[in-house]
């Protein structure tokens, strides 16, 4: 394979015009430009033009076809679009603490040695290939009406009768129809069981790049289980904290199916609310697609400001 | 007497651990699979099992009834043919559009390599909604609903960085010493890639077309822009949740889940913790 900075030195030296040395250049690269050529195709015709048509379309006029903001206007106007956006938030922050507490208890866990390891390791890895469909439909078991969870507590609330004195009457709760935070809260549970598998990897790894000597140092100076925590594991997961939080925030801000199947009918998101107004009989392309700019500005800007501000703290910090 | 000798006497956590984490492992691993066990258990279930507050959590009476009906009834075979053809093709296509390219970015300086693969992911910090209604207006136009030609572009599109981003680190692992070698032996640079380079990434592309296979099978977003009502097997089960009984979501629930459970059985020895960061510090 030609070094490329050789080709391209040579091709200033002997001074020939930009249009022949770019032709030198692609004839010398011949072979890696045919085999680029199909993923840079495609990644600009279904993926970067699809982009920026949907932010053209969000700035269109349905009736005139001239650039405006009024897509924009109309949605901020409606009432479901700001709960879509207040809901989309609170899920968000519930499944990202959810998410990354268990995850970095489970992967600590996972990472002491015990017998029967292995097994429970496969164990925890089983949701990562339950589809996410399935996954909302078996929440939906567990905490409609007649779910899975009231069966539960009725089974505590028998044990518990058995004490003497006590007398717990249980009444039945249905958190999917509930709306507000507990309905939301259900749509964040699915969301961690689907994907603590993720989490709990992303921990592992860091986990395991920290060196046994750091450990054997603090032992030396007399450090408790807990010191040892706080002192030297907590700190030096950061890195792999922020890669974990910045992976899931993308992905949480715009949930779908989870709460399309678990809320849909009471509380909205974002994603559920594009997808209102693009399929029929709303059908109209031009505020969903405002409406996905701003899922994807909200998800920017969770980035931005996680990297600007949070990361260097902790960094600094630990 | 050791360090750690002394450590240990004076830890007060050291009871507390040694009560809770037995019991902490063991509720891990029941909170984790009893979903799993709920699927199958309600597709098993008689429709009187889950009336009232409280539907039993073992049942005695099995019936076969809900998987006789969806076998039967030619809501699930139709979908399941859709499904499984939109993943393998979406698979092979992306194997063969990503992998020759994955290469060639592999054989770059590792700067430029990085901000490459970066760019790729850069892509999927939009939300699919964001490219999705683009594309299905454009597909609506050209006819691309309900097709299985307009969902495999589709699942590509997702596929695409996540699998190039794979394969890139595969590729890194393959010397350049036995490209050398070959091309002094008078293979061509083509015959070179498909005779030593490929071969020897055979197992990384083996796991990489898996993840994209699982993508697809499992992938709900674009099939529901792209449907009207031709379903894949995700689709079915939400119609199922849509209007259909419980028993009948489980079933085709447990479906939809079967193969995945042993595909992730067989994936899991690839799912090292460095599996997943390893690439991103290339």
């Amino acid at each position: 394979m030609p070094g490329h900075g050789t080709t391209i030195d040579g091709a200033f030296q002997s001074g020939t015009s930009a249009r022949s040395r770019l032709g030198r250049w692609f004839r010398a690269h011949q072979f890696e430009i045919w085999l680029t050529l199909p993923l840079v195709a495609y990644v600009l015709a279904l993926t970067v033009t699809p982009i920026i048509n949907t932010f053209r379309l969000s700035l269109t006029d349905p009736q005139q076809g001239g650039l405006t903001l009024d897509n924009y206007g109309r949605i901020f106007e409606g009432a479901v679009f700001r709960s879509a956006v207040v809901n989309t938030v609170i899920v968000a922050a519930m499944s990202l603490i959810l998410e990354l507490g268990l995850g970095l208890i489970i992967a600590l866990t996972l990472h002491a040695a015990f017998r029967g390891r292995g097994f429970v390791r496969t164990i925890t890895l089983v949701p990562l290939g339950v589809p996410t469909i399935v996954a909302g439909a078996v929440m939906l078991l567990i905490f409609a009406r007649a779910g899975y969870l009231n069966s539960i507590i009725f089974l505590i609330q028998d044990l518990v009768n058995l004490l003497p004195g006590v007398d717990w009457q249980y009444q039945p709760i249905s958190l999917t129809v509930a709306g507000g935070i507990p309905t939301l809260f259900t749509v964040a549970i699915a969301d961690t069981w689907k994907v603590l598998p993720i989490v709990v990897l992303i921990f592992l790894a860091g986990l395991q790049s920290i060196p046994e000597d750091i450990y054997e140092a603090a032992d030396m100076d007399g450090a408790t289980k807990w010191q040892r925590f706080t002192r030297v594991t907590f700190p030096l997961l950061i890195p792999y904290m922020t890669m974990a939080i910045i992976l899931r925030a993308i992905d949480a801000f715009r949930i779908y199916e989870l709460a399309l199947v678990l809320a849909g009918g009471v509380e909205p998101v974002l994603g559920t609310y594009i997808f209102d107004r693009y399929l029929p009989p709303t059908s109209d392309e031009y505020t969903a697609a405002s409406a996905s700019i701003v899922l994807f500005a909200i998800i920017m800007i969770f980035v931005i400001l996680y990297l600007r501000f949070v990361a260097p703290r902790g960094r600094s910090g630990g | 007497m050791s360090a750690s000798h002394t450590r240990q006497r004076r830890d007060r956590l050291d009871p507390v651990l040694k009560v809770a984490f037995p019991v902490w492992v063991v509720a891990t691993v029941v909170i984790v699979l009893f979903p799993i066990y709920l699927i199958f258990l309600v597709s098993f279930a008689p429709g009187s099992a889950l009336f009232g507050d409280r539907p039993p959590l073992v049942i005695t009476d099995f019936t076969l009834q809900w998987w006789d009906r969806v076998l039967e009834g030619g809501e699930l075979i139709p979908p399941l043919v859709k499904s499984l053809t939109v993943a393998t093709v979406t698979t092979a296509l992306a194997i063969l559009i990503a992998a020759p390219a994955a290469y060639v970015i592999s054989r770059l300086r590792p700067a430029v390599a990085y901000t490459i693969v970066l760019a790729l992911l850069v892509t999927r910090m939009f939300p699919e909604f964001t490219i999705g209604i683009s594309v299905a207006t454009w597909f609506a136009s050209f006819g691309l609903i309900d097709t299985y030609v307009g969902l495999v572009l589709a699942h590509l599109i997702g596929s695409l960085p996540f699998i190039a981003w794979i394969l890139v680190g595969t590729f890194e692992t393959v010397p350049r010493d036995l490209e050398e070698a070959a091309q002094i032996d008078g293979a061509s640079r083509l015959g070179t890639l498909i005779r030593v380079v490929f071969p020897l990434a055979a197992p990384g592309i083996a796991v990489a077309s898996l993840f994209v296979w699982l993508y697809s099978w499992n992938e709900f977003l674009y099939a529901r822009l792209l449907t009207t009502n031709q379903n894949t097997l995700p689709l079915q089960v939400f119609q199922a949740i849509d209007r259909g009984t419980l028993q009948q979501m489980a079933t085709v629930a447990a479906v939809l889940t079967l193969p995945i459970l042993l595909v992730v059985y067989f994936l899991q020895r690839y799912l090292r913790p460095g599996a997943l960061t390893g690439a991103v510090k290339g």
